[in-house]
């Protein structure tokens, strides 16, 4: 009696519960189709050609003749290559130094003690609650004084010092034990061989979070290149997907092949560093 | 002088080899490492008097601790705090940039008010961040507490919900364009042909009362990814024992979220939320590239603060002007940020 | 004591950047003017020699997609074998902010500089970056009435900081191909709006897949709202937009009934007007004279299908009742001086040259319209290969008055701004047209009224 009641009981809850992961993959498959479409859509239009890109009936995702071609025109109707090298090269330093000089003033503020150290890091904290924009105006006047106006070096100095980079190493570095930086001292080591030999090695799902925020953030910068660069030579690929748009309005299937382009190089190292990525926002305080 | 020293030096040497031997013999972790400081203090001491070096050891751990943060402080302080100082000094002023700076008070932000464009982009700007950061919050909250459980090919949806953030908004708003083409658009073809909506009917997604709106779920589309990842790993902070706990009393499904989760993720909401509110109060990019047009440019229904900073100081150079609505932006995040840290503290209380 | 010592040098430090960022800007301007005090002090040194050598450094767009920049710099250097042109290129995306932001400040090394548009003229001579013209002019003994009225429209405070070189006049374009297959006469010189827009539905087919539009307007508020000013009773600096409105509604009541495309279209997918004319659907479409030489050289090089829309013609703006044939719209591109140059003789001496006779005449070989423009200057277009061989095409290059789409005022700026927001809102039907036009002279009154 007992026993077939638990059993039933079993039974219509292992009944629910296959109900709720039906509904649950439901959700997901859901969220995922939406996420993911826009995407596809992309890679479907970059090989069409313009009269295709918008035909629904019949649509398909790929065409009977897939347009290669755009993959290639996009290279020589805008100097895309250019704006590919430019990019690469700024986001390249940037997450370089940001890591970097982050990584080391972190340091000093989750292990070492020195005067005025709250306040600076209150300093650190006030400038993540200024949006950029606040400033934008008075920080550019003071950049074009010191002759960096249309200069990438610009783009490197604006983006290179950021506050939450500090924030989020420091918050990480906390995590771990002081003992550790201790015992590294009674055997006599100095704070910089302990920073190198300890602490680095140790940061690495911070270090793979920070450099994906900042690689997508520098590599995918509208805003700030706008106002800085000018000069075609120097332009970044988002100005230069933007300007390409401009001109090659009704282009689809060009201005589709070369969003592509820009897309893949956050897509892959994103998917390099995505292994870290939670563990490093779990571990470096973002969560709150 | 030299005996003098020498002296000092032998008596120092003596104290350094005592405490030495109480290193070794002493277990207490705490009480070590105060004998450690004591003695690394005697060494230095030694070392000074020997090179006649005149820097006191609390200077030396300081500069070491300074040129720790020196190569970003300066940067920081250069690139990033001087440039808001002189943004609340130029607030005050009618610079053009070129002519010289004459301070006009508070001309400027009594201007704004019986500014149309103002204040078109600041209820704009309004419109849009309680949109969004609610809907983006419950979406990617939503979306974390499923992917918290253990579901087959998690990998696969985190990597794919991440996707829209890390793709350059340039690219996505192209699509997005196309997509949501008001007479071309895959997005009004479904609706004309599964739904049914008479062609007249056809949402123009791009202007009018809807381009807020558009911008509003492009903007939960492309950050909940990002958000979602910041309540996983808030998720995952939670002891199962918590909902152990909660399961042997019995409580089902939405009372383990009410009773366990909600509290428990109350940091990490008031992080997403602040991070939020932030980065909708910056909205620029997203509204020119969806709702600029050809030019660009932005009308009454779509302009956004940061854009009408932009028109200001870079294309009619009223750079004080402009300085002054950079101002209000930033009270408006401040007071935002400072009631969600009251409440906050309140709850914790 | 010491770590005192420390922060106090670190505050110092700090304070003294700020100070030094802040002080720059304090005295820039007075470096400007001791500048411009002080004239060609590097050069004069050199003087002994007879003619010496100039370097000047002139500020332009789009170099290598715009034939007429290196042709005038090579026609002004076999006349000036002492004078260098140096080129320096800033793009055309946002030339006229790049421009003020490179004119703002001390370190600009421009000498001559290209004015795109009015607005950023208004903004430059605002800026005090532009020299005034006039003492060079009377001295030169330049005629001013050769720009036929229009230096007038860019006089600021009695003076002229700019000399126009190119004179850019609406027209309407149409497409021969089109007219023929829906068997209607071509548009004509001589049109009044109600013919035009009688035409435009005349050609237009709305059959789905296959449709032509009969006319179409860019996404600028100028296609549109200018029409009104044709009359010379009115401009865009009124305050008063009223007469806005039988245009708008001509327009908005052709997109209705399907003759030209949808504005909410255009804007969502940002379509350029030579995207559509070229694309062979587009029965009319007024725009500026510049895009006849774009028209010619992309059908040249296959850029345009030839078959699309390689059979064009150009006729007269229409014109309302009572008003004179051949009243059109103008947009001019002039140079100017810098105030920060060091060798403002011989800037302006090349000022001159190319908005004088000989540089209307490299413009005119390249296919191009100089602001000097005469019966010889529109027969060397009108021969231009490519260009349409019948009369009508040819008489459409004679202008009897040109008004400038935005002439100078001080604020005008801002007020191209106000104008382009609610043209759009009316253009979306986000708001109805009077809603529009009232908004307008309530808001450019606020402007004009300070």
């Amino acid at each position: 009696m007992t026993n077939e009641m638990t059993g039933k009981k079993y039974k219509s809850k292992s009944k629910n519960a296959l109900i709720g992961k039906i509904v649950v993959y439901l959700i997901l498959f859901i969220i995922a189709a939406i996420m993911i479409v826009p995407f596809l859509w992309m890679l479907s239009a970059s090989i069409k050609s313009n009269r295709e890109v918008f035909l629904m009936d019949p649509f398909v995702w790929i065409p009977e003749v897939p347009k290669w071609n755009n993959y290639i025109n996009i290279w020589t109707k805008i100097p895309l290559l250019k704006f590919v090298e430019n990019t690469v090269f700024l986001t390249i330093v940037v997450t370089c130094l940001q890591l970097l000089t982050s990584s080391f003033a972190a340091y000093s503020f989750a292990k070492l003690e020195f005067k005025n150290k709250n306040l600076m890091f209150l300093a650190y904290i006030a400038t993540i609650a200024m949006p950029w924009q606040v400033y934008m105006v008075p920080q550019f006047i003071m950049m074009r004084g010191m002759g960096l106006n249309d200069k990438l070096l610009a783009m490197i100095c604006l983006q290179a010092f950021s506050a939450f980079g500090v924030f989020m190493m420091k918050q990480f570095y906390e995590g771990i034990p002081n003992d550790l930086c201790e015992a590294a001292r009674i055997d006599g080591m100095n704070e910089y061989t302990i920073y190198a030999k300890i602490m680095l090695p140790l940061s690495k799902p911070a270090l793979s979070t920070l450099t994906i925020f900042t690689f997508v953030s520098t590599w995918n910068d509208y805003l700030g290149p706008l106002i800085y660069l000018k000069t075609e030579s120097k332009k970044t690929i988002q100005l230069g997907l933007r300007m390409f748009i401009g001109q090659y309005s009704s282009e689809y299937g060009l201005i589709m092949a070369g969003s592509v382009v820009s897309l893949i190089p956050v897509i892959l190292v994103f998917l390099v560093l995505q292994k870290y990525f939670v563990e490093g926002v779990a571990s470096s305080g973002l969560k709150g | 002088m030299n005996e003098k020293k020498a002296a000092q030096v032998k008596k120092l040497e003596a104290e350094f080899s005592e405490l030495t031997q109480q290193i070794y013999t002493e277990n207490d972790i705490v009480k070590k490492r105060k004998l450690i400081a004591r003695r690394d203090k005697v060494r230095w001491k030694v070392t000074a008097i020997k090179n006649n070096r005149r820097i006191s050891r609390e200077t030396k751990r300081e500069l070491i601790a300074y040129s720790f943060i020196a190569p970003n402080f300066i940067g920081f302080a250069v690139f990033t705090l001087i440039p808001i100082v002189f943004a609340f000094v130029l607030a005050f002023t009618n610079w053009d940039g070129n002519n010289a700076v004459t301070f006009v008070g508070l001309e400027n932000f009594k201007s704004l008010p019986t500014d149309t464009f103002f204040l078109a982009a600041l209820r704009n700007t309004i419109i849009y961040v309680l949109g969004t950061v609610p809907l983006t919050m419950v979406a990617s909250l939503g979306l974390a507490i499923l992917l918290n459980q253990k579901v087959k090919a998690r990998g696969f949806f985190r990597t794919v919900a991440f996707f829209p953030y890390v793709a350059s908004l340039v690219a996505i708003t192209a699509v997005w364009s196309m997509m949501f083409h008001p007479s071309k658009g895959p997005v009004n073809y479904l609706l004309l042909t599964v739904l049914k909506v008479p062609q007249a009917d056809l949402p123009k997604w791009f202007s009018g009362t809807l381009v807020l709106l558009t911008l509003i779920l492009f903007s939960v589309w492309k950050y909940m990814g990002y958000y979602m990842v910041i309540y996983l790993a808030g998720l995952q902070g939670i002891s199962p024992e918590l909902y152990e706990a909660g399961g042997l009393d019995g409580a089902n499904t939405w009372q383990k979220f009410r009773y366990i989760t909600w509290p428990q993720l109350r940091s990490t909401t008031f992080f997403v939320v602040v991070m939020l509110t932030i980065n909708c109060f910056k909205v620029y990019d997203i509204a020119v590239m969806l709702a600029g047009g050809g030019d660009g440019k932005l009308s009454t229904s779509a302009t956004v603060l940061v854009y009408y900073i932009y028109q200001n100081a870079f294309n009619y150079w009223k750079l004080g002007y402009s300085s002054s609505i950079a101002m209000v932006l930033f009270v408006m995040v401040l007071i935002i940020t400072l009631i969600q840290f009251r409440y906050q503290k309140k709850l914790e209380a | 004591m010491k770590r005192k010592l420390l922060s106090l040098l670190l505050a110092v430090t700090v304070s003294a950047t700020m100070l030094a960022g802040c002080g720059a800007k304090a005295t820039q301007t007075q470096d400007n003017t001791a500048v411009t005090e002080k004239p060609t002090a590097t050069t004069a040194p050199k003087a002994p020699v007879e003619k010496e050598e100039i370097t000047l450094k002139w500020a332009i767009w789009d170099k290598d997609i715009t034939p007429y920049w290196v042709a005038l710099k090579e026609g002004y250097e076999t006349a000036n074998p002492n004078v260098t042109i140096e080129l320096m290129d800033l793009g055309s995306a946002d030339y006229m902010t790049v421009l003020a932001t490179e004119l703002s400040g001390s370190a600009s090394e421009f000498d001559v500089v290209t004015i795109k548009d009015v607005p950023g003229y208004a903004t430059l001579v605002s800026k005090n970056t532009l020299e005034p013209l006039d003492s060079y002019i009377s001295s030169a003994g330049i005629d001013l009435s050769q720009y036929g009225g229009v230096d007038n429209q860019i006089t600021v405070d009695g003076s002229l900081y700019e000399l126009p070189f190119r004179n850019d006049f609406w027209a309407i374009y149409y497409n021969k191909d089109i007219f023929d297959a829906a068997g209607v006469a071509y548009p004509t010189n001589d049109m009044t709006f109600e013919e035009y827009d009688a035409l435009a539905r005349q050609v237009a087919d709305p059959t789905y897949g296959a449709q032509v539009y009969g006319t179409h307007y860019h996404t600028w508020r100028s296609a549109v709202q200018l029409f009104g000013v044709l009359d010379g009773q009115h401009s865009i600096l009124d305050g008063k937009y009223d007469f806005f409105k039988p245009y708008y509604e001509m327009v908005l009541k052709q997109e209705d009934d399907q003759i030209c495309r949808n504005y909410a279209d255009l804007s969502a997918e940002g379509l350029h007007y030579s995207a559509a004319f070229s694309g062979g659907d587009v029965a009319m479409m007024n725009m500026g004279s510049w895009f006849i030489s774009t028209l010619i050289a992309n059908i040249k090089s296959g850029e345009y299908d030839a078959s699309l829309c390689g059979n064009w013609g150009l006729v007269k703006y229409p014109h309302a009742e009572g008003v004179e044939v051949g009243s059109t719209l103008g947009t001019i591109t002039g140079l100017a001086v810098t105030s920060v140059s060091d060798q403002k003789q011989a800037a302006f001496d090349f000022v001159n040259w190319v908005s004088g006779a000989e540089g209307a005449k490299v413009m005119a070989e390249t296919g191009n319209f100089p602001a000097l423009m005469n019966a010889e200057v529109s027969g060397i277009i009108a021969g231009l290969e490519g260009f349409p061989s019948d009369a009508g095409s040819k008489e459409a290059l004679s202008v009897s008055n040109l008004y400038l789409e935005v002439p100078y005022a001080e604020n005008v700026s801002a007020v191209n701004d106000i104008l382009d927001t609610y043209h759009k809102s009316i253009m979306n039907r986000e708001i109805t047209i009077d809603e529009g036009i009232a908004a307008m002279n309530e808001e450019v009154g606020k402007v004009l009224g300070k």
